[in-house]
């Protein structure tokens, strides 16, 4: 079985981009449960006119796990462009956060077969910690928790990592205090929360804050959201919806994003009528 | 219990008949009765040992030629003598006995022991290692009490701590006496109990909330070279006894004076009795030399509703042996223990701890954590919990996790549960492993290198135990001598990659 069905897919046009974010807001059920099932024909880059940048390209993507040898992934095709926000959807185990962790390099999958290239590069190439650094992003759909680390010093480790890549000096657990703590606001979390050990004894919601957290302190500029919404109540719900749009409108507006849900309501309005009737126009 | 007289090692063994020299094997009893190793037999010539015979005497004849012509207080007498008359009837472990199973102290037993006498630790008084010491403390130098690095000043009105020789409060005396080795315990118990010079008592009355933590310092000093065979022995003990309703925090610490890799043997024995509804909370870090055998009992005795919170960490010691007991003598005690042990060298770390509950509602929770960063490293664990028949609503919880960051770095765990009462919670848990694949890959997809990842880890491996340790000095002191103890064992790791 394919990951993609054709029958859940339509494809965006660029010119789509502002109505996303109104989506986004406006939608609060469906809030990051943004838009498309992919079946992308390699050839689709044709479409864009080579306005939008070239984000990332899979092709032909084939996985299986590495210690069983079952096939996962069988051909996956998927163009992101920036500024572009894609929806993967399909059945409970129909991989796709099997291709989520693929792409990040999640080291219980074994690529068989097929070539994905991120900003120009070959991703296969690059180490997990390579292709964070990059500007590659991967939400958990079960965050893991690390006991004896806390909250600060795992951000602090990841922010510095990066700021080494930049060749930008590292920042100290005092002045990188200075730096986190605003961000706090935009998870909605006390400041306590950077104390405590990384998802150790964390509630659902707050695991998810947390990813949220990651992703505002480093940035990126392809965010694959696993599941972001499960596990979470309409409150939560909503302030990681607004934190995701928050980081969306700013400086990295133009940065593309694969949501992905395994809801099949949303698959069937898409099915029916389209895009347009769940993005609220 | 056999009738105590006063009498000596030496006395004794003359009685003994010449058959002793039979090999001990002959006499073992089979497996299923291994605990049965601690009971005394009738019959003790039988099982004599002549080696322990020999160090016994040794021990004996240091004693009375360094103590002065007075003689030693009651308590400490009658110590001396129950534990010679259980000496004649133990003979030395081996790997067949089974709280020896994975620990092998013939290193031990080939060396030359040699008690160190208290004439050669008076040169101490220059040193100035003391310097950090924040707590009213009592500094220990080979097992004998050194007054000039001891400051006592800030106790409150009541309490003692000292040595049993010069106590002279009748009261406290009586007390102690009632206590001193109520329990018995293996080999190195009793020769620490004919060896030890003195008893530091620390006694705290009823009711009375001692604030700052005590604290109690190890040094030892005299040790041998790592290629002699001589192997100076001291014989610390302390007995605590705090009454109903009083508190007391205390850090015990174990320490070699200069770091080297010198050879010595600490036998050291902890004794704590726990009134109603009183609390203790021990540390106890030991941290001495590399070449060093350290063999430590921690007996603990809680009556109702008393709290004992007991934190460990232990990174020294070529050979390092440490033994609790916590036996619940009321209903409604709460005891909780956490032990991490380090071996980044070529030694033993062994933790063999027995809980045993006999009254309702007893509450447990004990977490042991181990790392073996060397190919020639071990570790040891055995952990028992016995819940007995009156013992109902137990809530006794035991987990251990244990780390091997080399090829061939072995441990061994044991945990058991023996429950006979039919209305108890027990939990417990054992996991030997390299670190967890998904927890270092969530620091690589948050762009955190996989060496970066594996030290944060293997730190972070030792904070939950270091975390209950209750002074916070004391927890980053323990922080940073772990940090300098696995950076080059990790270091080492990385360039033979």
């Amino acid at each position: 079985m394919a990951l993609f069905t054709p029958s859940f897919s339509c494809r965006i046009p660029t010119s789509t981009s502002p109505q996303r974010h109104r989506f986004l807001l406006s939608h609060r059920t469906f809030a990051p449960r943004a838009t498309l099932a992919v079946e992308t024909p390699s050839s689709s880059t044709a479409d864009h006119g080579g306005a939008p940048k070239l984000l990332l390209e899979v092709k032909d993507l084939t996985a299986i796990i590495a210690e069983s040898k079952q096939p996962i992934l069988k051909g996956v095709n998927l163009t992101v462009h920036e500024g572009e926000v894609h929806a993967v959807m399909g059945k409970n185990g129909s991989g796709k956060s099997t291709f989520a962790k693929v792409l990040v390099g999640h080291p219980d999958y074994e690529i068989t077969g097929g070539s994905v290239t991120y900003k120009g590069q070959d991703l296969l190439e690059m180490e997990p910690e390579e292709r964070a650094v990059a500007g590659l992003f991967m939400s958990f759909q079960s965050p893991v928790e690390i006991p004896g680390v806390s909250n600060i010093d795992f951000l602090n480790m990841a922010y510095n990592a990066q700021r080494r890549k930049l060749g930008l000096p590292e920042l100290g657990p005092i002045e990188f205090y200075g730096y986190v703590a605003p961000k706090l606001e935009i998870v909605n979390m006390k400041v306590d929360f950077l104390n405590r050990n990384v998802n150790e004894g964390f509630s659902g919601g707050e695991k998810k804050r947390n990813e949220i957290l990651q992703l505002a302190v480093l940035g990126a500029e392809l965010a694959i959201l696993d599941e972001i919404d499960s596990g979470l109540d309409v409150d939560a719900l909503r302030d990681v919806a607004k934190a995701v749009n928050g980081l969306l409108t700013p400086k990295n507006s133009e940065n593309g994003r694969i949501v992905k849900t395994g809801d099949i309501s949303i698959a069937e309005i898409l099915e029916k009528e389209g895009y347009k009737a769940i993005s609220g126009i | 219990m056999v009738t105590i007289h006063p009498m000596s090692i030496s006395t004794l063994n003359s009685y003994r008949p010449k058959l002793c020299t039979l090999p001990r094997s002959g006499n073992r009893p089979p497996r299923t009765t291994r605990y049965k190793v601690f009971a005394k037999t009738p019959t003790f010539a039988v099982l004599s040992d002549p080696h322990v015979l020999r160090l016994a005497e040794t021990l004996e004849d240091s004693i009375t030629s360094s103590s002065s012509s007075a003689s030693p207080p009651p308590p400490l007498q009658k110590l001396r003598d129950i534990s010679s008359q259980s000496l004649l009837s133990t003979p030395w472990p081996t790997r067949k006995d089974e709280p020896f199973r994975f620990t092998d102290t013939s290193f031990i037993k080939n060396s030359d022991i040699q008690p160190i006498p208290p004439s050669s630790t008076q040169s101490v008084a220059s040193l100035s290692v003391l310097a950090d010491n924040l707590f009213p403390s009592l500094t220990i130098v080979d097992g004998y009490l050194a007054d000039s690095l001891s400051q006592l000043s800030e106790l409150p009105d009541g309490v003692f701590v000292g040595a049993l020789s010069r106590l002279s409060s009748e009261n406290i005396m009586e007390k102690v006496s009632k206590y001193v080795s109520s329990f018995q315990g293996d080999l190195f118990w009793s020769l620490n109990g004919v060896g030890a010079p003195d008893v530091i008592v620390v006694y705290v009355p009823e009711g009375c909330k001692v604030e700052s933590p005590l604290h109690l310092r190890f040094l030892s000093l005299d040790g041998s070279d790592k290629d002699s065979k001589t192997l100076p022995i001291s014989n610390p003990r302390v007995l605590v006894l705090v009454e109903k309703g009083g508190e007391i925090s205390i850090v015990e610490e174990y320490t070699d004076g200069d770091g080297s890799d010198r050879c010595y043997w600490t036998n050291s024995v902890m004794e704590v009795v726990i009134g109603d509804g009183a609390k203790v909370s021990h540390s106890y870090i030991q941290t001495q030399s590399l070449g060093a055998a350290h063999v430590k009992w921690t007996s603990v005795r809680q009556e109702s509703t008393s709290v004992y919170k007991f934190a460990e960490v232990s990174t020294g010691g070529k050979l390092s042996r440490h033994n609790v007991h916590v036996q619940q003598v009321g209903p409604d005690t709460v005891t909780e223990l956490s032990t991490f042990h380090l071996s980044v060298g070529d030694q033993l770390q062994d933790l063999h701890s027995k809980l045993v509950f006999d009254h309702p509602r007893g509450f447990s929770r004990q977490l042991h954590k181990c790392i073996v960063a060397h190919s020639l490293g071990q570790a040891v664990f055995d952990g028992n919990v016995q819940v007995n028949r009156d013992a109902q609503q137990t809530d006794a919880g035991q987990l251990t996790r244990s780390l091997l960051l080399e090829p061939r770095a072995t441990v061994n765990v044991k945990p058991n549960l023996q429950i006979i009462a039919d209305d108890v919670k027990c939990s417990h848990g054992a996991a030997i492993s390299d670190l967890e694949e998904n927890q270092l890959f969530y620091f690589q997809a948050r762009g955190i290198d996989l060496e970066v990842a594996r030290r944060a880890l293997i730190f972070s491996f030792a904070a939950e135990v270091i975390e209950s340790i209750p002074e916070t000095s004391v927890q980053k002191k323990v922080q940073s001598l772990i940090k300098d103890l696995l950076d080059p064992a990790l270091a080492s790791r990385e360039e033979k990659k």
